[in-house]
């Protein structure tokens, strides 16, 4: 029970509204700052990178070709490395098409089927043509084209990640 | 409204019961400012519990990750503040505790019935210091993996059980990954529940006996806790923590390079709190360390927990002890003192600021030379060297320098094989770039780097580093001029034929010859 004190209800009622307001004050600066650091957004935009896949020797005119790159990825402090297949497709002149693995319907990665002339998505039935269109299955969207370009000095193919 | 809603939880959880009991303690009259530090403390702690849990979001207890996840949280302005406050309030804590408990000595404020109270407090303190120890090893560069190195030896000189208490600190056979972990789980769980569990003793203790309140007791009702005494409370409060935000705001110090078990020209330094116990061990050598490590630092922890039995007395007033005054006061005054020379005597290497040196000069001519740029660029495969993060020991840098396959078998093409002191300048240039960005330096000293550290440094000492059978170059300068330098370095036989070094005319380009003795002239 409050003991009984000599001190005005004014009195009291305003320490009372002092106090909660520096607490109210202190304990929003401090939830406003430990918020913002909680979810503190992701910092720019990842970088693309020209990544070697390859020379040119490797490939036959046409044959798409399956290349297992290893991409540099920042995951805030922890510098890792991702796997990433992409296909290369060489036209027999200096250019070369890259493609993503990746299907463009629910993200399995598609396979190179050399007797049929396809790519072919594993999971859902999706088919892509060599040049990457839809031909049959449920994607939406032909397979994702990557940058590429023939390093003319040494014949190797650099693509970009 | 506020009041129906109050009254719907009052009548399913007694909210004002609990505010009754929490909050409604009756103070005497005459309890003053002095009071407000128990508050003050109960405040601090908060600040640290939050933001430490925060901190846990980001931050990864591995040798390989801590450093870079340090710096990934300094990398935005909420993380610098959030670590800031958690630096320096760790700081604020060690002072406002000392505060505390001068102010109970003071006021006899230990005596009958508050014994228990008295020791729960030292226990406290003893905790808070357990936390900083554990806490500045987590960052896992120089000064934490050193403070642990010093931590765990002085652990060893324990009487019988020494060893064994320092394997339990250490964890693994060396300071290493499992010290890292245990010493995080104990910063981060264990302490905190002993902390929660004693500070909950502590007050409720405190609350069963009431206050010891002013000295002589005064005339007047006693007042309830809240808000008349709160509001001193809060004012307190307040005030220390906009002390520690405006530290805090600037962000903590700036990390130290990243831990080197090998680096042998570090002179560790603990955190200010320790650097009383760091200074006396000095004066202790040999065998009788563990009189300054252990025997006197437990001497005085143990005439604090018997105070309460030593000074038995009713009175107390300052004026009327004089005995445990004074002792008390010899303490304080031997642990400033100690505090203050330790402070005081710094040595040179210690200072932050010092320039690059020749070798980490030097390294970056050979990194241009091999073409880390090729991966390293901002486009490349791997990051730029000039915003590089380097976690990783000094080992695995060498062994990258040599073989850049060590990280990506089969994605890189080799590079031409290096000597031995060129790959020690590229790891000293690269450790030196992820804690400072390249000053930039005129070409000409660049070069003459690039000699030093790859032709001279095996036998000639600059600035303390470099081999020791020829002379020391540091001011070579005073003695001759650039020709003669010049002349010397191209032949050395020419001009003396007892000469032992090397003749450099035809390993060095004319250039790379002006260069080096251009430089050498300077050094005076």
């Amino acid at each position: 029970m409050p003991p009984h004190t000599d001190h005005q209800p004014s009195r009291r009622r305003a320490l009372t509204i002092f106090v909660n307001g520096i607490g109210a004050l202190f304990g929003g600066a401090l939830a406003a700052l430990l918020g913002a650091f909680a979810v503190r957004p992701a910092r720019g935009a990842p970088v693309e990178r020209w990544i070697r896949a390859g020379t040119l020797g490797d490939l036959v005119p046409d044959v798409p070709v399956a290349r297992v790159l290893s991409v540099p990825r920042a995951d805030g402090w922890y510098r890792g490395r991702a796997r990433q297949t992409v296909f290369l497709v060489w036209t027999g002149t200096q250019d070369v098409r890259a493609f993503s693995a990746t299907c463009t319907h629910l993200g399995c990665q598609v396979l190179w089927d050399a007797p049929a002339k396809r790519f072919r998505c594993p999971c859902h039935g999706g088919a892509y043509d060599a040049e990457g269109r839809v031909i049959a299955g449920p994607p939406p969207r032909p397979l994702n084209r990557l940058q590429a370009r023939v390093d003319g000095t040494n014949k190797s193919i650099l693509v970009q990640l | 409204m506020i009041e129906r809603i109050g009254e719907w939880f009052d009548q399913r959880i007694g909210v004002r019961r609990i505010r009754e009991v929490l909050l409604d303690e009756p103070l005497p009259a005459g309890t003053g400012w002095l009071f407000t530090l128990g508050s003050v403390l109960l405040g601090l702690l908060t600040v640290q519990v939050l933001t430490g849990a925060f901190l846990t979001l980001y931050y990864a207890p591995t040798p390989d990750h801590a450093y870079d996840s340090i710096r990934f949280i300094d990398s935005t302005t909420p993380g610098r503040v959030v670590r800031g406050l958690h630096h320096f309030g760790a700081s604020f804590i060690v002072v406002f505790l000392v505060l505390h408990l001068l102010r109970v000595v003071c006021y006899g404020a230990y005596k009958p019935p508050r014994e228990l109270t008295w020791l729960s407090g030292l226990a406290l303190l003893g905790l808070v210091l357990g936390f900083a120890l554990t806490g500045y090893l987590l960052p896992w560069d120089q000064r934490a993996y050193w403070a642990t190195v010093v931590t765990i030896n002085i652990s060893r000189l324990m009487p019988i059980a020494g060893d064994a208490v320092a394997a339990v600190l250490q964890g693994g056979a060396t300071i290493g990954a499992l010290t890292l972990t245990r010493w995080y789980s104990v910063h981060v769980i264990f302490l905190p529940a002993v902390l929660i569990a004693l500070i909950a003793t502590h007050v409720a203790m405190m609350r069963r006996q009431g206050i010891s309140g002013p000295l002589r007791p005064r005339e007047g009702f006693p007042s309830p806790f809240y808000p008349f005494h709160a509001a001193r409370d809060v004012t307190a409060v307040s005030v220390v923590l906009a002390a520690l935000a405006v530290m805090a705001f600037g962000g903590a110090p700036a990390l130290e390079p990243p831990a080197d078990p090998t680096d042998a020209t570090y002179f560790p330094r603990p955190e200010w709190y320790f650097l009383g116990l760091f200074q006396l061990l000095k004066y202790f050598p040999g065998r009788l360390e563990v009189v300054g490590a252990l025997v006197v630092p437990g001497v005085a922890a143990v005439f604090l927990a018997l105070l309460p039995w030593i000074d038995r007395g009713a009175e107390r007033h300052p004026r009327h002890r004089p005995f445990i005054m004074s002792a008390v006061i010899a303490g304080l005054v031997a642990v400033v003192a100690l505090t203050t020379l330790g402070w005081r005597d710094r040595p040179m290497s210690a200072s932050p600021r010092e320039g690059w040196t020749l070798e980490e000069i030097g390294g970056r001519t050979f990194i241009a030379a091999i073409g880390c740029a090729r991966c390293h660029s901002d486009t490349g495969m791997a990051d730029a060297l000039d915003h590089a993060t380097m976690g990783r020991g000094t080992e695995w840098l060498a062994g990258h320098t040599i073989d850049p396959e060590v990280i990506a078998p089969g994605v890189r093409e080799r590079t031409s094989p290096l000597h031995e002191r060129e790959v020690a300048a590229i790891v000293a240039h690269v450790r030196r770039l992820s804690r400072e960005s390249y000053p930039g330096f005129a070409p000409q000293i660049e070069t003459a780097a690039a000699v030093y550290a790859r032709h001279c440094i095996g036998c000639h000492v600059i600035d303390g580093k470099g081999g020791k059978e020829g002379p020391e170059l540091s001011d070579i300068g005073r003695k001759h001029d650039l020709s003669a330098l010049r002349l010397w370095i191209a032949d050395p036989e020419a001009v003396n034929p007892d000469a032992e070094m090397p003749a450099f005319k035809n390993r060095l380009t004319p250039d790379q010859l002006d260069a080096i003795a251009g430089y050498l002239a300077t050094r005076r």
